[in-house]
Formats: C-alpha cells, sequence, structure tokens
C-alpha cells in the first residue's frame, strides 16, 4: 500500500526539505516560481528563487500514451479473471452502462492482484446472463487507473469472434463495471487448477489452441503485440468458444501515423507473466522484439496447457532469464521426454516436473519448478503426445524469433488436422467431466458494497466538524 | 495483404474508385454491399501505400501521390464526414490512413496541417464524433493527433465548440468519457503558451464549467479532474491564472470540502491545490479569513490527514509546511 502511495506522489512537485537554504520558505519548492516574478512579489528577495523546474519535476505523462516506468510494482495477477458467456455475435450489443440494470449473482473469480472482482450477473433488461468485472478504482494509483483506460479503449478496438468482447463500461460509485458475455467453463487456468492438474489431453489442447491462434493472428494484423498470452487469458463458453482475454499489456506498433518495426518498450505490471514472455522481450535490448514474442508465450501456454503448470514457476526470475537466453527449451512431458531414469522412479517428484527438457548442453537434475503431479495417477509417466504436437511447441519455443512462423502459419500446423468437429460440438464432450457453471443454481446475490464501506470505515477518523465559511 | 497478387491501382484510381463508392453508400442505394466491400478494399490498399508491408517500406513518390490526390479530391474530409457508414475495420483504417497523411512533412511544412488550417470543419466533425458511439472512439484517436499541431490546437481551443468537452468527459459509457478526457486533457497542457494565453483570456466561461467537472457525481471525473486542476495551477505557465484562482474564496472552500471528501484518493488530490492557496506568500483578505476562521480545526485536521502515508516524505514535509503556514497567520490587528 506504501508503495502505490510513494508511486502517486512521484509526479508531484518536490517540496525540498534540505537545510542548506538560510531563509525559513525556500524549502518550498513547488512555488519557488510564485517568486520568481519581481513584478507580482516583492518578498521575492526573500525566496532564493531557485530555477527549480517545475516541468522538469512534473513529469506530465499523458494519458492517452503508454505510461512509462513503475514496471516493477504490482504484478497483476489476472490467473482467476475467469468466466464470462453467452452467445456472442451483436458486438456492440446495447447493454445500458447503468449499476442498476445489473443483478449481482454469485462472485465467480478474481484478479489483478485482488483489485478485481467478477461477478455472474443478471441483465435485468432481457434476463440473460453475463459476467461483470468489477474493479475497486480507489485502490488504484493514478497510473493503473491510466492503464486499465488504456486496455478499455484497446478493447473497444478489436470486433474478433475469439476475442472476449467488452459489452459496457461505466463507473458505479468508485468501481470500474466491465460487462462482457458470461463464459462458463472460466479460464483454461481455472479448469487446470480445478480438473486437470496434469495437463489436458492434446485434442482439447489442440481446440484451445488453435482459437488462440486466431485471435493472435487478428491481433497482430491489427499491428499490436498482445504481450500477455497465458492459460488465464483464455475464457472458454458454455458452447465450446475459446476467447482470449487479458488485453491490458497489449503493444500497437501504429502509433501517430507511423508503423514502428519493432517494440521496445517492457510491459507493465507484468511481473506475474514473466514465465510466459519470451527471451527476446526479457532481454529488452537494442533489437527489440514483435508480434513472434507472442508466439513463444503461446508456446509455454501449450507446455502449461499440456502439463499442468507453467514451465519455470517457481524459478527466480534471473535464473528463469538466464536460461531462456542460454536456449533451455520447455517441452511437453511425456514418455518421450522424461528421461528413463525419472520413469522408473514413478512416484517420485524430481525434475521431471520442471517442464524443460535438456537444452543444448545442460544436464543433470533440475530443481522441480511446478507442483508435482498429484491427482491422476502418475499421467506423465505413461502418456505420449503425438510427434506433431511436440514438434508445434518447438516451432513455437525457437531462441531465434525470426524461425518461429506467424500465428497464421501456425494455424495451419499438421497438429490441427486432429480437429474434426467443431469447438461447439467437441468441447464441452472433452471438457467433461467439468460442465459449465449454470446460471439457475448457486443465485444468491452477493453483493457488497465492499468499496464504499471501506471507504467509510477508513474515514472515521477524519471527523471534523463542518468547516467555516 | 492481398492474397492474389498486388493490386497494381495507381493512388488516382484508388482514390476515385473510394469516392465513387463512398457516395453509393451515401445515398443508401441497393448496392450498398457491393460498394461497402469496395470501400474497405480500396482503404486497405491506400493504408498499404502508406505504411509499407511486412516486406516493403512504403514508396516516398507514391506516397506523395496519395496525399496530393486526397487533397485535390477532399476525400480525406469525406472520409471523415461518412465514417459511421463506413465498417468496423474500415473505420480503423481511416484512423490510421488519416493520422499519417496528417504527420507528412515537407521540409518543415506540414501540407496536411495547413490543409486542415484552410478546412476546419474536419476539426468539428470529429470533435461532434462523441456524440456517436460507433466512432466516437475513432474520431477521438484522430482528434488527438490533430491537436498535436499547435494550429489545430488552437482552433478547436477557441472555438464554441470546445464547451461540449465538459459533457462529453461525462458520458455514461466510460470508454468514450475517458477517451474525451484524454483530449481534453492533451488539449489543455500540450500547447502550454498558447493554452495559458486562452485561459487568461477566458478565465471565468472555463472555471465555471470546470467546477462542475470537480463536484460530478461520476468518481472518474471528479478525480482525474482534480488532478488535471493541480497540474494546471502548479504549471509556469498559468502562471498568472493560478493567481487568479488562488485569490478567490470559493475556489478554497470547494478545495477545502474536497480535503473530507469519502474518497482518499480525491482528498490527496485536493491536498495538491489547496497547498497552493496556503503556500501563497500575498493572500488575498477573503482568504486569510477563512484560513483564520478555521485556523484550529485546519490544524488537527492536517495533522491527522492521511497519517498512513509515512513514506510519502514529500507530502509530509508539505503537510508539516502548510500547518505552520496556518499556525503563524496573524488575527488582523484590530
Amino acid at each position: 500500500m506504501t508503495e502505490k502511495m510513494s508511486c502517486m506522489t512521484q509526479n508531484r512537485l518536490a517540496l525540498n526539505t534540505v537545510s542548506c537554504c538560510l531563509n525559513t520558505y525556500s524549502g518550498l519548492h513547488f512555488l519557488s516560481f510564485l517568486h520568481g516574478c519581481p513584478f507580482t512579489f516583492c518578498v521575492c528577495q526573500r525566496w532564493v528563487s531557485e530555477k527549480l523546474s517545475v516541468e522538469s519535476l512534473r513529469d506530465l505523462e499523458l494519458f492517452g500514451e503508454q505510461a512509462q516506468g513503475l514496471s516493477h510494482r504490482n504484478a497483476h495477477d489476472d490467473s482467476q479473471e475467469s468466466l464470462t458467456s453467452l452467445p456472442r455475435r451483436d458486438t456492440m450489443g446495447s447493454y445500458l452502462p447503468d449499476s442498476s440494470s445489473y443483478e449481482l449473482l454469485a462472485v465467480i473469480g478474481r484478479g489483478l492482484d485482488e483489485l478485481m472482482t467478477v461477478n455472474m450477473a443478471r441483465y435485468r433488461p432481457s434476463g440473460e446472463h453475463v459476467a461483470i468485472r468489477r474493479i475497486d478504482l480507489e485502490f488504484c494509483t493514478n497510473d493503473m487507473v491510466n492503464f486499465l483506460q488504456g486496455e478499455l479503449h484497446v478493447s473497444k478496438l478489436f470486433h474478433h469472434p475469439s476475442i472476449l468482447p467488452y459489452k459496457s463500461v461505466f463507473i458505479a460509485e468508485n468501481e470500474l463495471w466491465v460487462i462482457t458475455p458470461f463464459m462458463a467453463y472460466g479460464s483454461a487456468r481455472d479448469l487446470i487448477c480445478t480438473h486437470f492438474s496434469d495437463g489436458m489431453n492434446e485434442l482439447t489442447i489442440a481446440y484451445i489452441l488453435l482459437g488462440m491462434l486466431k485471435a493472435l493472428e487478428y491481433i497482430h494484423h491489427m499491428g499490436y503485440v498482445h504481450r500477455s498470452v497465458k492459460a488465464s487469458h483464455v475464457l472458454i463458453a458454455a458452447d465450446g468458444q475459446v476467447c482470449m482475454s487479458g488485453l491490458r499489456s497489449i503493444f500497437s506498433l501504429i502509433r501517430h501515423g507511423q508503423r514502428a518495426r519493432v517494440v521496445h518498450d517492457f510491459p507493465q505490471y507484468s511481473v506475474k507473466v514473466l514465465p510466459w514472455l519470451s527471451p527476446e522481450v526479457l532481454q529488452q535490448n537494442l533489437q527489440g522484439y514483435d508480434s513472434r514474442s507472442d508466439i513463444y508465450s503461446l508456446g509455454i501456454t501449450a507446455c502449461e496447457l499440456a502439463n499442468g503448470h507453467v514451465p519455470f514457476k517457481d524459478m527466480p526470475a534471473t535464473q528463469m532469464l538466464l536460461e531462456k537466453l542460454n536456449g533451455t527449451v520447455p517441452c511437453l512431458l511425456d514418455t518421450t521426454t522424461i528421461p528413463p531414469e525419472e520413469l522408473a522412479l514413478k512416484p517420485s517428484r524430481s525434475g521431471a516436473d520442471s517442464g524443460i527438457c535438456e537444452g543444448p548442453g545442460a544436464g543433470g537434475v533440475r530443481h522441480s519448478n511446478g507442483e508435482p503431479s498429484s491427482a491422476s495417477s502418475g499421467h506423465p509417466y505413461n502418456r505420449t503426445f503425438s510427434p506433431h504436437f511436440h514438434a508445434f511447441v518447438e516451432l513455437c519455443l525457437q531462441r531465434d524469433p525470426e524461425k518461429r512462423p506467424s500465428a497464421a502459419t501456425l494455424a495451419g500446423h499438421p497438429f490441427f488436422k486432429q480437429i474434426k468437429r467443431r469447438p461447439s460440438e467437441a468441447l464441452p464432450e472433452l471438457l467433461l467431466p467439468v460442465s459449465p457453471i449454470t446460471c439457475s443454481g448457486n443465485s444468491q446475490p452477493q453483493y457488497s458494497p465492499s468499496g464504499v464501506a471501506s471507504l467509510e470505515s477508513g474515514l472515521s477518523h477524519l471527523e471534523v466538524d463542518d468547516w467555516d465559511f | 495483404m492481398p492474397l492474389f497478387g498486388k493490386s497494381h491501382k495507381s493512388p488516382a484510381d484508388i482514390v476515385r474508385t473510394l469516392k465513387e463508392n463512398l457516395a453509393i453508400l451515401v445515398k443508401h442505394d441497393k448496392k450498398t454491399d457491393k460498394a461497402s466491400e469496395e470501400v474497405s478494399k480500396c482503404l486497405v490498399s491506400m493504408k498499404e501505400i502508406l505504411y509499407g508491408s511486412n516486406d516493403k517500406e512504403p514508396h516516398t513518390e507514391t506516397v506523395a501521390q496519395l496525399a496530393q490526390e486526397l487533397y485535390n479530391s477532399g476525400l480525406l474530409i469525406t472520409l471523415v464526414e461518412n465514417l459511421q457508414l463506413i465498417d468496423f475495420e474500415g473505420k480503423k483504417d481511416v484512423c490510421q490512413i488519416f493520422n499519417n497523411i496528417l504527420r507528412r512533412q515537407i521540409g518543415t511544412r506540414s501540407p496536411t496541417v495547413e490543409y486542415f488550417c484552410s478546412h476546419q470543419e474536419v476539426l468539428f466533425i470529429l470533435l461532434k464524433g462523441y456524440e456517436t458511439p460507433q466512432v466516437a472512439l475513432n474520431c477521438g484517436i484522430m482528434l488527438r493527433e490533430c491537436i498535436r499541431h499547435e494550429p489545430l490546437a488552437k482552433i478547436v481551443l477557441q472555438s464554441d465548440d470546445f464547451p461540449n468537452f465538459f459533457n462529453y468527459v461525462e458520458m455514461s459509457t466510460f470508454d468514450i468519457a475517458s477517451d474525451a478526457f484524454a483530449t481534453f486533457k492533451d488539449l489543455l497542457t500540450r500547447h502550454k503558451v498558447l493554452v495559458a494565453e486562452h485561459l487568461e483570456q477566458n478565465y471565468d466561461a472555463v472555471f465555471a464549467d470546470y467546477e462542475k467537472l470537480l463536484n460530478s457525481e461520476n468518481y472518474v471525473t471528479k478525480r482525474q479532474s482534480l488532478k488535471l486542476l493541480g497540474e494546471l495551477l502548479l504549471d509556469r505557465h498559468n502562471f498568472t491564472v493560478m493567481t487568479r484562482y488562488i485569490s478567490k474564496p470559493e475556489n478554497l472552500k470547494l478545495m477545502m470540502n474536497l480535503l473530507r471528501d469519502k474518497s482518499p484518493n480525491i482528498q490527496f488530490e485536493a491536498f495538491h491545490v489547496f497547498k497552493v492557496f496556503v503556500a501563497n506568500p500575498n493572500k488575498t483578505q477573503p482568504i486569510v479569513d477563512i484560513l483564520l476562521k478555521n485556523q484550529t480545526k485546519l490544524i488537527d485536521f492536517l495533522n491527522n490527514f492521511q497519517k498512513d502515508r509515512t513514506d510519502d516524505e514529500q507530502f509530509n514535509d508539505e503537510k508539516t509546511y502548510l500547518i505552520k503556514q496556518i499556525r503563524d497567520l496573524k488575527k488582523p490587528a484590530s
């Protein structure tokens, strides 16, 4: 909390306390310019008119543009920012921007470092169910508010069946409400956490990855880099529609009427996304990176879906960076990739779970960096993914971004040949025994206006009589 | 990225085809589907000429030709005027074409800026765009790009339509409202001298409207407009405006009330405006009167104000300074 606060003041004028100044007022830098004006104030002599540049202290970051810096604070985790669905189509759908039109039902997820609550809700005028992402802006720094506004802006410029649309966005008290379709299976990450701790089966993964590739193809074609591709940002609707979400870190290569070839910016608030980010994004060198970095993240996501956990997850950030730069390539864990000696030790919890195969020259046992496979008996040890799937992942995870195929090319990879039916026919069946959250079940209202309540309690010590005017 | 070979149409051909088909859309004939598709195609080709493609940089001469055609035919403005008739992706292409042409430079000249100066209507069509949800964000993107250029910013700032911003930033659809606020903020902060002059000359009108934002029911409007006010007042260029602002007791009252807003963030922003009133060495009598009347309360209040910001040295120093200033205020010798 204090961290957030100090950040808020970074753009403020400094009040310098250094005591080198002889007179009592000179410390007040923020007003020094008041006194630099001899015609107005005759006291000016007493005020050291340090030319203390007001401007230099005030980094007026222009709100429409990418805010800079402060990147290491406040990582957001939207891993559970799930759930949202209904038939899509009418993308501009008219949902009223007014909180009284929505009846809040169960809380179905949280995210953004607990700043965000996702509720299922009933849209009163039509009775249909939607998901509402509520963010209490009172807990967000000014920077964070700008950051969220940037996301909303971008999402309104996208229109694709594989990208989660924002139906309506408005302010209710001190909360930001974003209305989205209700995605009844939640995120792919949710599915892993609740039902597939050792990973999903290959065909399910094929459907999910293909949906992601379609979204990425559109995003890249529009000149953007997503920069936050991971399983928690893929949502699945009751009808099996796969949608990408998590546009908060997206970056446009086209700015001010010019197209850049590469990005150098490091995504803000992205600490939790580091394991998915490509070596070139992490490396932050002059060559920059482009949409191919999303392809790397897609490869990591493929491992995440197949293995049940993301490679590099519990590794210190610097070690992860070194591993990636040195060409350590994560892989799908199955009988073909887990070393024979590991297979022999079936129930053990050593290197096999790391999801990292030997990179060139790498050897020996690595630290486990994912939860050991617990549930369904020894899955990784007796399953075998298809050679096409292994090949697909290898293509995505190549160290040299130039060698990674584009999203459009990857969508035609033989790995997807196994898809014979439409997602709406196949996915719900494949996801069994998971059933989509139904809207009828738990519909006890759970809305507590937490924001307002917390504000008021915080005020108690501030009770003062009215001012006298 | 054309799938089957390149379309080798010249800029003149593209502009003509686009213009014809756009006219069909405007007339709302029966063949609009075909025309709509044709419009989209032309926009894509134009974009490719201007931005190049993956393996090809834009060709300077073709770009110059296209720009010339766009000026001569008036198509650039027609596109903006009829933006809502163009499909979703086409609207974005128009923005990108518009912004690219806008940034064109020949030596030190900006031909498009000059062109818009003599076709000012385009700026007001863009501004009016905030009233039509389907085009609001596209118009915002183009308008913000325009006001990066001082001559165009000046036209918008000094127009009778400028006050419309005070309504746009409060719209219930948050994505549009925040886009409008971004433009509004750019207008008031980008060209310092121009803005200072404008605020001085129109002080009463602008601040009467601005006060409505500070009293807004909308949390974000209130918070962001208060923050922007602080930035404006503390900008050296706006010195005269600041002196005027901090001489008025109504403004001090408003800030004192906002110091007690239920939102700590709003209190905090209010603090940064309030401090200017107190630190002013030449306070007007009405200001001194209010501060004196509330001397004890203010000292108590500030002593307890946002105590949890312990890490924020600057804030705490400023607070201490203000407390000292208020304590030292002398009752007028009566």
